[in-house]
């Protein structure tokens, strides 16, 4: 079976195809910031009871009250370029969502379950004693089934000469397990979001001793730490990663391959001061340094993309039947609610007796 | 055909779908109504000065947050999961040709969650109006991700205009938005009270409780005017080929219709009730129970918008089946399997019909059939047919099956996917070819030199066809008919029919069953109401052997001969009305069968006779259908029976010439009957050479009750096309049983015929039909020498070469008509030269 032969046919879009591909990379950048903040966070917020001070330390509790946030803002975040991806490679990610529907579908439940199980720990912290702990760890095993099956559904919509494999398996249990690229690719996502998880715990305490709090100081340093050796981890991930991409992806003459190198080696090269500074206890420059290195690697994460789909599909082969008033009504929207918002939270915050929500 | 099928067996369906559409929709509208009903509860509380209604509304509050945040949120994206799972063709339209308000929605989904939060954590910590401000924005941003929301999902019910202008805004602010913009929003206050109701009731404090109970109770209440009035506007705006189509012509939205209109009251007398004080336990059991009423309310209201745009996933532009109505023509002459991606198979061959009949399943089939499943399972509809059946009902399921779309592909994929139905999923085949038993008949003496009398007796009917379960249903009694003639040979001979008794007698093995004496009529012999049961004694038996004798008055014998009974109790309806345990490997209606034809008939035309037969009432069909062989005059609206049985039948039965007559009639050259059985079926003329193909028999029927006013032939009309000549319009309307075909439409002035096939040719009066009609001297009918129609001389009977000859066997030793080849002395003792009968009779027989 030619996989070729396999590609849906695309539907047109109204505008050209960069308007989404930037919508695309802004809304996944917001969200891969927080997903990997809410990943990362329950993790050390789970690790953290392991540790000398257990139950009563300040990080999990912490991150106990802040989590079902920040789920519903990663969610949100997801919703935008899980529409723009759709507009893109929808004929492609339908097509890998269908062979894994089963998994796929389950996410529903298991991300419920997870934000249920989140906000039980936000509201009964205090009455849950011994529970809190096999609860952050299923919290914890959900987001990464979660995460597991997103690196799957996206490593076989960017390889369609896996999709014959429908042919004897058609019941959507297929998983990308046999792609080299599938387990670092994963690893590089999870480490990723620890690193950051780490770095917004440091924040968060940072943020805390500036209120005159200084009930988690140490969570600052040790935020920070955590956010160091992942990364440190993370960057030998990558390497990995980048050894199992097939033979020939790569080609140093193609303009794709140039930018994608230059994108890593930026982030590369960022992500060595953010270690130093994480390992200082610099948090407000390791924040930095680390927003450079995700915006260095979220382009990267779509260059190898556009590499890895070049012998299939392009966007800029889709079809465009001009509609541009609909996107126009869109940014109108998009910077008054942004504006709203902008003038919301100041707004509660300044009326707000005691100055925090 | 774009893309791979997700293969579930028993969770297809769209039972997905609806596990997770149901849920979030009614979650979806609490969270638009309940943002407004926090800010007005909230400043009822300010304007009592209630702390702790405040902290009821604090609490509330917390519990919506909760409910939509985790529920909500989740489910709704959820729903484009599994839409896109099970419909990704549709959700790609869906996406791509409204991308910029589903990122409108995106941004009021941000607003939602901001402002939510901030509401919801600062109570009691911010001036009163300004934390209301808070909710406002929250309600407004809810609302507007519904009022975008709604413009999307009523698109999918009515395009508007966008299928012929492609502009997002014709299909956007198409003709049900705007009503269903306010019949939802009416809807999502109305919700947000039945909310209200479950936290308000569960208070301690008995002045708080009742107090919110009350506020609560007029959420449901004071929308109430606006949202029945929003629900007329509603349906007013929708097409009148929608309404028809969910308000009239599927009975499977009716339980939900009923669902809607039973519940409306009961919500607003509960509403009515929650007003008085109820003890806790009770109002808590109401708000509990309406809680749940309100789920069903809005899963009805759900599956009726669903219901209405089938066939289609977005009406008119795409069938549910994932093709667009644009292209249907096309797979129908090329073929689904040669356009589909995702298939092993491009093409339908004799290897591989069950597995290419599954691929067509999964395209064409599984997103609204399960295997096994809860949602409309395959095996459950399919089983009364067997795979011929089933390929039949497929070709015109769209025509009386409204929320089906007509199949697409070719005859032969259709054929394949009947076959895997029927033969893989549900263990049902067609009959295999019967085996015929091979009938000896002795011939009676005859001596031409002796012999003073020649008995020719034969049937008017070539097939006496019988349908009838006692108790149960009468379609066709059991009353088959013989006549007889009795000749006195001479120069001149003469016809008997005084101081003569005829009588019959069953000759075989049941023997002594069946007897009787003819009744003489002017010229000749007839005896009626012959019950036989072909299938009575063990095997099957559809030609039966008579005995037939004349005597005098004195009881001397003056001539004995033998004819065959035409009677066959083989007819189709098992085909699709299910096999009966009584039946077994033979066709035929048993009383299963006859059950299931009543309950087609209630779900079609609304009665009730499966009651009436339940009730032990036999259900006689010519009771309201006309039926002028047994001259019923039916009911005076329904359509006479021939017309109704054939207009219906017709429309799954198109296209198929002769095969179409074997589905029903005992025709089919493998059944057990057989019917046809003369010289023509010899010459290979079949059914429709004479009496023309099953659309244009059907089209004459019921032109010829369109034209004594019943309106209730043009449906069955509307889709059959004309075959024989060029449109309906050239269709002659005819009364069935009485113009039918003649010899001499062919046979022009007795002459050999000129065509082999009839074109809209039919006698004109029941005077005129071959069975009625004589020789030139009135007297002698065609049949006395021709013997029956479909079974004239020479004759070959399936049974046995001798069954269908023997008169001219006793006879005159050959299988010609009496008197062929100027055998004249058989009844005038001398040959003649005169053409006395008709012309063209003193000849030598064309095809011996």
């Amino acid at each position: 079976m030619d996989p070729a032969a396999l590609l849906p046919t695309p539907d047109a879009i109204p505008v050209d195809w960069g308007w989404f591909h930037v919508l695309l990379l802004l809304t996944f950048l917001v969200h891969i910031l927080l997903m990997s903040t809410m990943f990362g966070s329950a993790f050390i917020g789970f690790i953290s009871y392991f540790q000398k001070d257990g139950t009563a330390n300040p990080c999990s509790e912490s991150v106990s009250h802040t989590l079902p946030f920040i789920i519903a803002f990663t969610v949100n975040f997801g919703v935008a370029p899980l529409l723009f991806v759709q507009v893109l490679y929808g004929h492609l990610f339908y097509t890998s969502s269908i062979l894994m529907a089963t998994y796929w579908l389950s996410l529903v439940g298991v991300l419920v379950a997870a934000y249920a199980l989140s906000y039980l720990l936000k509201y009964r912290y205090g009455r849950l004693g011994w529970l809190r702990l096999p609860i952050f760890m299923v919290i914890v095993s959900l987001f990464a089934l979660i995460a597991f099956a997103f690196v799957n559904n996206i490593g076989m919509m960017q390889n369609p000469s896996t999709w014959p494999r429908y042919f004897s398996e058609p019941r959507g249990l297929l998983l990308n397990l046999q792609d080299p690229m599938q387990v670092p690719r994963y690893f590089h996502f999870v480490f990723g979001s620890v690193a950051l998880g780490g770095l917004a715990i440091a924040l968060y305490f940072h943020w805390q001793q500036k209120q005159g709090d200084w009930t988690g100081m140490d969570w600052v340093r040790r935020g920070c730490r955590w956010f160091s050796f992942a990364t440190m981890a993370n960057i030998l991930l990558g390497l990995w990663f980048l050894f199992t991409l097939p033979q020939g992806t790569l080609s140093f003459e193609n303009l794709h391959t140039q930018a994608l190198v230059t994108a890593l080696s930026v982030g590369i090269l960022t992500a060595i001061p953010a270690i130093r500074a994480g390992l200082a206890g610099r948090v407000v420059a390791t924040l930095w340094w680390t927003l450079a290195t995700m915006v260095s690697m979220v382009l990267a994460r779509d260059l190898l993309r556009q590499i890895l789909l070049a012998p299939w599909f392009s966007p800029a082969e889709l079809e465009v039947k001009p509609e541009f008033t609909p996107l126009y009504l869109f940014l109108a929207v998009f910077i008054v609610g942004l504006a709203l918002i902008t003038w919301m939270v100041p707004f509660t915050l300044r009326n707000c007796r005691g100055g925090q929500v | 055909m774009n893309y791979p099928v997700w293969q579930l067996a028993a969770t297809g369906g769209g039972l997905w779908i609806i596990l997770i559409a149901v849920f979030h929709v009614y979650i979806s509208h609490f969270a638009v109504g309940g943002g407004l009903f926090l800010v007005f509860a909230e400043r009822k509380a300010a304007r009592e000065k209630s702390q702790a209604m405040l902290d009821y509304v604090r609490g509330h509050a917390k519990f919506f947050l909760l409910l939509t945040m985790v529920a909500g949120s989740i489910t709704g994206v959820g729903i484009w999961f599994i839409i896109a799972l099970l419909n990704p063709d549709a959700t790609s339209i869906l996406i791509h040709t409204f991308v910029f308000a589903w990122a409108m929605e995106w941004v009021f989904f941000l607003l939602e969650i901001v402002s939510l939060f901030l509401y919801a954590y600062t109570f009691g910590r911010m001036v009163g109006w300004k934390h209301r401000l808070l909710g406002w924005i929250y309600f407004f941003s809810a609302w507007m991700s519904l009022f975008l929301i709604n413009g999307i999902i009523d698109f999918m019910l009515t395009p508007g205009t966008w299928p012929q202008d492609g502009n997002v805004f014709s299909g956007f602010f198409n003709p049900s938005f705007w009503p269903s913009l306010a019949f939802r929003t009416f809807l999502s206050l109305i919700i947000a009270g039945l909310f209200g109701l479950v936290t308000a009731t569960w208070l301690k404090e008995r002045e708080l409780r009742d107090s919110m109970v009350r506020f609560s109770a007029r959420w449901l209440l004071v929308p109430f005017a606006l949202f029945v009035a929003s629900a007329w506007w509603y349906r007013l705006a929708l097409p009148l080929e929608v309404q028809e189509l969910i308000f009239t012509r599927m009975p499977s939205m009716q339980p939900f219709i009923s669902g809607m209109l039973y519940t409306t009251p009961i919500l607003v007398f509960a509403g009515l009730l929650c007003i008085f004080h109820l003890p806790p336990f009770i109002s808590r059991l109401l708000a509990l129970g309406l809680l749940v009423v309100g789920q069903l309310y809005i899963g009805c209201f759900e599956f009726i918008r669903e219901g209405g745009r089938r066939p289609f996933i977005i009406y008119d532009v795409m069938y549910s089946t994932s093709i667009l109505t644009k292209d249907m023509d096309r797979i129908q002459d090329v073929g689904l399997l040669s356009q589909a991606k995702w298939v092993a198979h491009h093409q339908v061959t004799q290897e591989n019909t069950h597995e290419a009949g599954r691929e067509i399943y999964n395209l064409l089939c599984l997103s609204c059939h399960a295997i096994d499943g809860p949602m409309r399972d395959i095996k459950k509809l399919a089983a009364p047919y067997t795979p011929s059946g089933l390929d039949a009902m497929m070709s015109g399921m769209h025509v009386f099956h409204p929320s089906m779309p007509p199949f697409a592909g070719t005859a032969l994929e259709r054929s394949a996917l009947a076959a895997f139905i029927t033969e893989r999923l549900v263990g049902r085949y067609d009959l295999p070819p019967a085996q015929l038993p091979a009938k000896e008949v002795a011939l009676p003496d005859f001596d031409a030199e002796n012999n003073a009398y020649l008995l020719s007796v034969w049937s008017p009917v070539g097939m006496k066809h019988v349908a009838e379960i006692d108790g149960v249903l009468s379609l066709l009694p059991p009353k088959a008919e013989l006549r007889a003639q009795l000749l006195e040979r001479g120069e001149l001979p003469e016809i008997i029919s005084e101081d003569v008794l005829v009588s019959y007698r069953i000759e075989g093995a049941d023997a002594g069953t069946l007897s009787g004496e003819m009744e003489s009529r002017d010229d000749y012999f007839i005896a009626e109401n012959i019950v036989y049961n072909p299938a009575g004694s063990g095997g099957f038996d559809p030609y039966p052997v008579l005995v037939v004798t004349a005597r005098d008055m004195e009881g001397t014998i003056l001539a004995t001969t033998k004819v065959v009974l035409p009677v066959s109790t083989e007819i189709g309806c098992s085909t699709c009305h299910g096999s009966s345990p009584e039946l077994g490997q033979k066709a035929g209606l048993g009383r299963s069968t006859a059950f299931n034809i009543l309950a087609m008939h209630d779900q079609f035309s609304g009665t009730d006779l499966t009651l009436q037969a339940q009730k032990g009432e036999m259900v006689r069909c010519r009771d309201c259908h006309a039926d002028s062989r047994f001259q019923a005059k039916g009911n005076g609206r329904a359509l006479n029976l021939s017309a109704a049985i054939h207009g219906f039948h017709a429309n799954y039965l198109r296209g198929r010439g002769e095969a179409a007559c074997n589905f029903c009639h005992p025709s089919s050259l493998t059944g057990s009957t057989r019917m046809f059985r003369d010289i023509h079926a010899a010459f290979g003329l079949e059914c429709t050479s004479c009496h023309g193909v099953l659309e244009d028999q059907a089209l004459g029927l019921l032109k010829k009750e369109l034209q004594a006013g019943k309106e209730r032939a043009r449906a069955l009309m509307q889709r059959l096309p004309a075959q024989a000549v060029s449109s309906v319009e050239a269709i002659e309307p005819r009364s069935p049983w009485i113009q039918q075909p003649d010899c001499l439409h062919c046979h022009v002035e007795f002459e050999p015929p000129e065509t082999d096939t009839l074109v809209q040719a039919f006698t004109e009066n029941g005077e005129g039909l071959y069975q009625n009609r004589t020789d030139e001297s009135g007297r002698i009918f065609c049949a006395t020498c021709h013997s029956s129609p479909h079974a004239v001389y020479p004759a070959d009977n399936p049974y046995g070469e001798m069954l269908d000859v023997l008169q001219p066997m006793q006879y005159q030793d050959n299988r010609l008509p009496l008197g062929a080849n100027e055998n004249c002395q058989l009844c005038h003792t001398i040959a003649m030269e005169d053409e006395m009968h008709h012309p063209n009779s003193l000849r030598a027989f064309r095809n011996e």
